[in-house]
């Protein structure tokens, strides 16, 4: 069996995750939202170096506003998590660092990345001054409509996740 | 079939599987209830979610069941609950199919969600809007307060140059420069009412006043204008009409002027008509229609709803004079004042504008009809021959200086002291005994503002009483309620009439 990683995708509802997953596997994108219950799972083979690779087994959970609320069991033997907030609505971040330490409780001694997506609706400057004065340190910030950031975000996880293992 | 009925049914139906694997992943048994599986194949080879079999392999727990688990099969999604049982050399999936079951649930999970993103779109579309009617009127009220001081020095200045000698081609061109200082001046005073009706600023004063003066007002300014367009303005009143109401003079005179005016610019010839009816009295409330009907052109039905709007004028040629704001602002006050503007109009035969308003009025001395009476004439000449006052003018600006100290010299009223610089005039004030002060608010070192204080709290009576009227180009509602609210005794509006100046002046004199 190829090495593989489990990811999942956290996040309020409606903030992109499963546009993120969709742009980064199969280069697309839909307009037209359409809610994920439950979960889906996506396997990638991401391309370390020349001669490594790796698996990502990208679990897309369905969004909630309470990260408390998501099931443990989806947790289980995650390696590495993203959680996505929507730069266009504060409504997604406001509160984002005590979420982040939920989050950290529940997978603890897991990489977490912080990713601020549909940066294509917001202007770069407002952006800034948004994250500043929310306190928010996105380690990415995407957009899956345009694909910016996207494989990069992706590709640092496995890099990190491979590193690890 | 009742929900619960079907629910049950659901799972009764419902498909499962049982699948037990090794701890490598391949399958031992399997029953081939909807996922076709063979010995021997590895279970992480069928969908990457069974990939998940080695958690429970590396956890402390016996059992661990996934909810809403989506497995995509041969090209057919099945929704899936899944429960992983570690046994002792093996693990045994139990697979259910509840595809039915949780599609009903993303329905009512879609419509939930897309309701409250709906929701907050249209929060934060708002905030966005407010921010910008914000901005909007901040940059109306910077631009008014910069644009009131210069167009002061302009009008005083041209009432300067108008009473010296002049050539009568020099006169018919300063007569030219006052009319546009007028139109400019008016123009400043209907884009500040709307930022001040729009961005909620504005709040009506409701005052006991005399509605017959006002309207014989009316009637001799709009008699006047009237002959000099070859029109003829007729003011129509109904006799039950109370003399005395309680409401904010002010912004009514607004409203009927603006709409008055509205039916003069349309009107080449014929009448226009003010109409002032009772619909009712009741307890100490009255409700009357006012209606301004004209012989003008006329509105087409599809632009009755668009003249309402800010800076839309019916003519599209910009023939007609005017900013276009006043049908807003009347539109503006009338909702403020809890009534709407009504329109009939035909094109070529000319338009009714009609509004009913309730206004309060005092019992005791509504009884008395309207009755027209000749007007009363404020003369300063009046006061001449009297004892003269002593004055202190607080002002930087030298062209305001100018014109005001040339104005009130020729009254010969007054011995004037000058003072342009707010830290200069406690020093006078209690240096000297002035009857009044004449204070610009925008002062170096000290505002006039920070001085009105200062001498209002000022031990001696003598000086803490002095009358003080302020100058100021900050001439929204909000500021002048706060001056006054200071201890000034009145507060001038710049730019001013000196006329009006003067008699605000002279109000506050002891004769």
């Amino acid at each position: 069996m190829q090495k593989s990683r489990k990811i999942v995708i956290l996040g309020h509802f409606g903030v992109g995750k499963t546009s993120l997953i969709r742009r980064f596997v199969s280069d697309s994108f839909s307009d037209k939202y359409k809610v994920t219950i439950g979960v889906h799972i996506t396997k990638k083979v991401v391309e370390i170096s020349d001669d490594e690779t790796i698996s990502l087994i990208i679990w897309d959970l369905e969004g909630t506003d309470e990260v408390q609320m998501v099931r443990d069991a989806y947790l289980l033997g995650t390696h590495g998590v993203v959680f996505v907030f929507d730069v266009s609505r504060p409504s997604t971040f406001q509160g984002i660092n005590e979420d982040l330490m939920i989050v950290a409780e529940k997978t603890p001694n897991t990489p977490l990345i912080l990713v601020g997506n549909k940066i294509d609706l917001v202007i770069n400057s407002e952006l800034q001054g948004l994250l500043i004065e929310n306190n928010i340190e996105a380690n990415f910030l995407t957009s899956a409509k345009t694909g910016d950031s996207v494989n990069e975000m992706f590709t640092h996880l496995a890099s990190l996740l491979n590193d690890l293992s | 079939m009742t929900f619960l009925e079907q629910y049950r049914e659901q799972y009764i139906n419902q498909n499962i599987q049982f699948i037990v694997i090794d701890f490598d992943g391949q399958i031992l048994e399997s029953d081939q209830t909807f996922i076709k599986l063979g010995k021997g194949d590895f279970i992480y080879d069928i969908h990457p979610f069974f990939i998940s079999y080695t958690s429970i392999l590396e956890s402390q727990e016996e059992t661990v069941t996934y909810n809403c688990v989506h497995i995509e099969y041969q090209g057919k999604e099945f929704i899936t609950d899944v429960k992983m049982i570690k046994k002792d050399s093996s693990i045994l999936l139990v697979v259910y199919d509840l595809t039915d079951h949780y599609i009903t649930y993303q329905n009512i999970a879609q419509a939930r969600n897309e309701s409250i993103i709906n929701s907050e779109l249209v929060v934060l579309r708002n905030l966005e809007l407010e921010e910008r009617e914000r901005f909007k009127n901040a940059f109306i009220r910077n631009f008014s307060h910069e644009l009131r001081n210069p167009l002061t020095g302009i009008i005083s200045i041209t009432n300067v140059i108008e009473g010296t000698n002049l050539t009568s081609e020099q006169l018919q061109m300063v007569n030219f420069l006052k009319e546009s200082n007028s139109n400019l001046k008016l123009l400043l005073d209907d884009i500040m009412s709307l930022s001040m009706i729009s961005s909620g600023k504005l709040q009506l004063r409701d005052k006991v006043f005399n509605l017959y003066d006002l309207l014989q007002l009316i009637e001799f300014t709009y008699k006047t204008k009237a002959a000099q367009k070859s029109l003829e303005f007729v003011l129509n009143y109904d006799k039950r009409v109370p003399k005395l109401v309680e409401g904010d003079r002010l912004r009514l005179f607004q409203i009927i002027t603006n709409l008055l005016d509205n039916a003069f610019k349309f009107s080449i010839n014929g009448k226009v008509v003010l109409d002032v009816q009772l619909n009712q009295k009741r307890a100490n409330k009255v409700s009357l229609r006012f209606k301004v009907s004209d012989n003008g052109v006329g509105i087409p039905k599809e632009k009755i709803t668009s003249i309402f709007e800010s800076f839309t004028q019916l003519d599209a040629t910009g023939k007609q004079q005017g900013s276009g704001l006043g049908l807003s602002i009347v539109k503006g006050l009338l909702e403020l004042m809890d009534t709407t503007i009504r329109v009939e109009s035909k094109v070529g035969e000319g338009s009714e504008f009609y509004f009913d308003l309730t206004l309060k009025y005092p019992l005791d001395l509504a009884s008395k009809p309207i009755i027209i009476d000749t007007a009363k004439a404020t003369s300063l000449s009046k006061m001449e021959g009297e004892r003269k006052f002593k004055l202190l003018m607080v002002e930087d600006d030298e062209r305001v200086q100018t014109v005001l100290f040339k104005a009130l010299m020729d009254t010969n009223l007054f011995y004037i002291d000058l003072v342009n610089d707010g830290a200069l005039v406690f020093e006078q004030v209690t240096n000297n005994a002035y009857d009044v002060i004449l204070m610009d608010v925008d002062l170096p070192n000290i505002p006039g503002d920070h001085l009105t204080k200062l001498i209002r709290d000022f031990p001696f009576k003598n000086i803490k009483n002095i009358p003080i009227i302020g100058i100021t180009a900050n001439a929204f509602e909000e500021d002048i309620n706060d001056y006054l609210n200071i201890g000034m005794n009145a507060v001038v509006p710049k730019p001013f009439d000196l006329q009006e100046l003067i008699e605000t002046v002279l109000k506050f004199l002891k004769k």
